[in-house]
């Protein structure tokens, strides 16, 4: 997606308000893109559509939200990215798109530096939630807890308990002249 | 600790990982003192997170890097090409831990496979006959389970899919090692506590690196002068060609220069190449040691490739030894598969935070998030087999990007050999049977991380015009110049490489001790 000066202006009421503010000291401009409700819900919608999981709340989605207007506010470049890509969103009337018509929308506009800017900070935000964590049944940092030696890490019940020694072919299996045991395999196969 | 001079004319080794950290400790043992620069902080078992990104921020290799070619880490991670580390023990500090030696046909595999077409394939001057000392040195100083009288880890939960569905599908060399981490307390370090966490640092310290075992015993014989964030940028030579010193960016950021009889460079298959090539002169136009033109060629990066299945029920693979799951049967050379050499397959783990953005890089929808969402009941394996060695894929300097000492960074150039991808096509057909055999209702074919097994760029060789050392290590131009590390690897073999770069240092390092001896350099 091209970044254009007049595109940027064209772009979300904070965008305006931004600009007019630079042009007098751009250091005190603090509206940063995308940080007001209506916005943030339709980043948390996109968000969602774009990795969505029904038995999430929103709060991981909103903190994801988050950062990406954060991490889309560092630099005027991602700035007009981020204002010209939630302005296009509106266009769109994305906010009332149920996820089928969402995701063929997104597909479209899977190559612009706006998709992979929310689609490349939610896919590291999300999963790194320690909310998300639990929904997903990890439990995150161990050793404070002795680890899993007594917690667990061989609670698999629905398999036998396997072998854990090597076979004793083994040795012999890798020491073995690997083109001899290829036409062994042929020989077997042609049987 | 030790303070040698930096006016005194030392043994210098560059970088503390198995290579480095090997190299140092071997060379203190026998009296030698020496100055080891280690571009990352020393970090204690106690200062490692059980956090997957916050252990990645923590260790590391973040410098600038680009990359070029055909390999998809070129698109999903251009500026990332490896994952190593920048610290104390190098890439010990995060190694997985799984330890097999390469095969004997594995050191000579252009005499093997014959004329692979692209490929630059070249025997070892060396045979497993020669390694098989220094390899069981090794495995006793890692402490390989299944190995020395070793117990073998008990079975985690994501080991117990892997090796019911080997079984079921006919595989039989399976087992939860060899693998460098105690099962039971050994040579000071505990037994396991199965936490789940190795590729951040093991904070129980049973898992071995440099880090907890070489460098501080390197310490204790008061000989090893460690000089930790000191970023090497330059070796120097005199007018006879033979190097005379090392330039380095310290703690402070103040370029100091140590001089050096003899330098020993264990930088990774990346960072050692790119200090031969950034330390060209007038004598050595195109780099130090590089007569042949084969210092940055041939680098290898192992084939890998990832396997997630998902199951009805629970796995919960993120408890326990991460690799602690190895299955051998595709391993032999067996060109009937319709590709030359052949793979392991080793249990991985994943925590949401790195399966999220690695499971398969750039994608989202419900496909996805079926997988993520029921990551409890996910099981996965690594793939981790040779690759061609290929001239063109190698490590340049790229005078257009500067690293934050203003020297050009190096590129990565790599393209997928057609043997590459043909094995790799088989090895997720095969491994998609062992998991379905244990009743899979999802799998993954996730491509390759970037690069943790780096090897080739200064490979070894018979002949000098094939290569850049000779089979002590030691680079066939300058005599007091050696190199250590995963660089020096004619063929990188299917195995592990961790267990193969310390066994080399071992043995390069009786060469080095017998030459400062003999006063040879």
């Amino acid at each position: 997606m091209s970044i254009s000066r007049r595109s940027f202006i064209s772009g979300s009421i904070a965008a305006s308000v931004f600009i007019a503010l630079w042009d007098i000291d751009p250091s005190k401009a603090e509206v940063k893109i995308g940080d007001n409700p209506k916005d943030k819900k339709l980043l948390m919608k996109m968000c969602r559509d774009i990795y969505p999981h029904d038995r999430f709340p929103e709060g991981p989605y909103e903190r994801t939200a988050n950062d990406v207007i954060t991490k889309g506010n560092a630099g005027d470049a991602k700035k007009a990215m981020l204002s010209d890509g939630i302005e296009n969103l509106k266009k769109e009337n994305y906010g009332n798109m149920d996820i089928e018509k969402s995701t063929k929308y997104l597909k479209k506009i899977e190559i612009t530096d706006f998709f992979q800017h929310v689609r490349g900070t939610t896919v590291v935000t999300l999963y790194n939630d320690q909310e998300v964590w639990g929904l997903l049944g990890y439990e995150g940092p161990s050793f404070d807890k002795g680890g899993y030696i007594n917690r667990g890490y061989n609670d698999l019940d629905w398999l036998p308990e396997p072998r854990i020694e090597e076979h004793p072919d083994l040795a012999v299996f890798l020491k073995a002249d690997p083109n001899r045991l290829a036409a062994i395999e042929e020989m077997i196969k042609s049987n | 600790m030790k303070k040698i001079n930096q006016k005194e004319k030392a043994v210098v080794i560059i970088g503390s990982g198995a290579g480095g950290g090997t190299m140092a400790y071997q060379l203190t043992k026998a009296g030698i003192p020496c100055v080891c620069l280690e571009a990352g902080p020393y970090h204690k078992k106690e200062d490692y997170v059980n956090d997957e990104w916050g252990a990645f921020l923590q260790m590391a290799w973040l410098d600038a890097r680009t990359t070029s070619g055909n390999w998809r880490v070129a698109k999903d991670f251009s500026g990332l090409p490896t994952w190593l580390c920048k610290a104390v023990g190098g890439t010990t500090t995060h190694w997985a831990g799984a330890t097999p030696r390469f095969m004997d046909y594995e050191f000579k595999t252009k005499s093997t496979y014959g004329n692979v077409k692209g490929a630059s394939l070249l025997d070892w001057p060396i045979s497993l006959k020669d390694m098989e000392p220094y390899y069981t040195k090794a495995e006793n100083a890692i402490g390989s389970t299944h190995r020395g009288g070793r117990p073998a880890l008990p079975a985690n939960n994501n080991y117990k899919v892997f090796a019911e569905g080997a079984k079921r599908v006919g595989y039989k060399f399976y087992a939860t090692g060899p693998y460098g981490t105690n099962a039971e307390p050994y040579d000071g370090r505990p037994g396991s506590i199965q936490d789940g966490f190795n590729f951040q640092g093991d904070k129980n310290g049973s898992k071995w690196s440099t880090a907890k075992r070489e460098i501080p015993r390197a310490l204790e014989t008061n000989l090893l002068d460690l000089r930790t964030e000191s970023h090497v940028t330059r070796i120097t030579h005199n007018e006879d060609g033979l190097v005379d010193g090392v330039i380095y960016i310290d703690i402070d950021g103040n370029e100091q220069r140590q001089e050096a009889k003899a330098v020993i460079l264990s930088g990774n298959s990346i960072e050692s190449p790119r200090l031969l090539l950034m330390s060209e002169s007038s004598m050595f136009p195109d780099g130090l040691a590089n007569s042949s033109g084969e210092v940055g060629r041939n680098y290898m990066r192992h084939l890998t490739g990832s396997m997630y299945a998902r199951f009805e029920k629970p796995v919960r693979m993120y408890r326990g030894e991460t690799m602690a799951g190895f299955c051998a049967d595709e391993v032999k050379h067996n060109p009937n598969r319709g590709f030359v050499g052949g793979y392991y397959m080793e249990t991985l783990a994943l925590g949401p935070a790195f399966l999220g953005s690695f499971l398969e890089p750039g994608a989202w929808g419900r496909e996805f998030t079926n997988m993520m969402d029921g990551y409890e009941n996910v099981a996965g394996m690594w793939i981790v087999g040779e690759d061609m060695p290929q001239s063109k894929n190698r490590i340049t300097l790229n005078t257009d990007v500067k690293d934050q000492y203003g020297n050009p960074v190096p590129n990565v150039h790599f393209d997928e050999h057609p043997n590459d991808i043909a094995m790799r096509t088989y090895a997720y057909e095969k491994a998609e049977e062992l998991y379905k055999a244990v009743g899979a209702v999802q799998t993954w074919r996730t491509p390759p991380y970037p690069s943790t097994h780096n090897l080739g760029t200064c490979r070894m060789s018979a002949k000098p015009k094939d290569g850049v050392v000779n089979k002590w290590g030691r680079s066939h131009d300058i005599k007091n110049l050696y190199i250590a590390d995963g660089s020096v690897m004619t063929t990188g073999a299917a195995a592990n490489p961790t267990l193969t770069i310390t066994a080399l240092s071992m043995r390069f390092s009786e060469n080095v001790i017998s030459q400062l001896k003999k006063g040879n350099i």
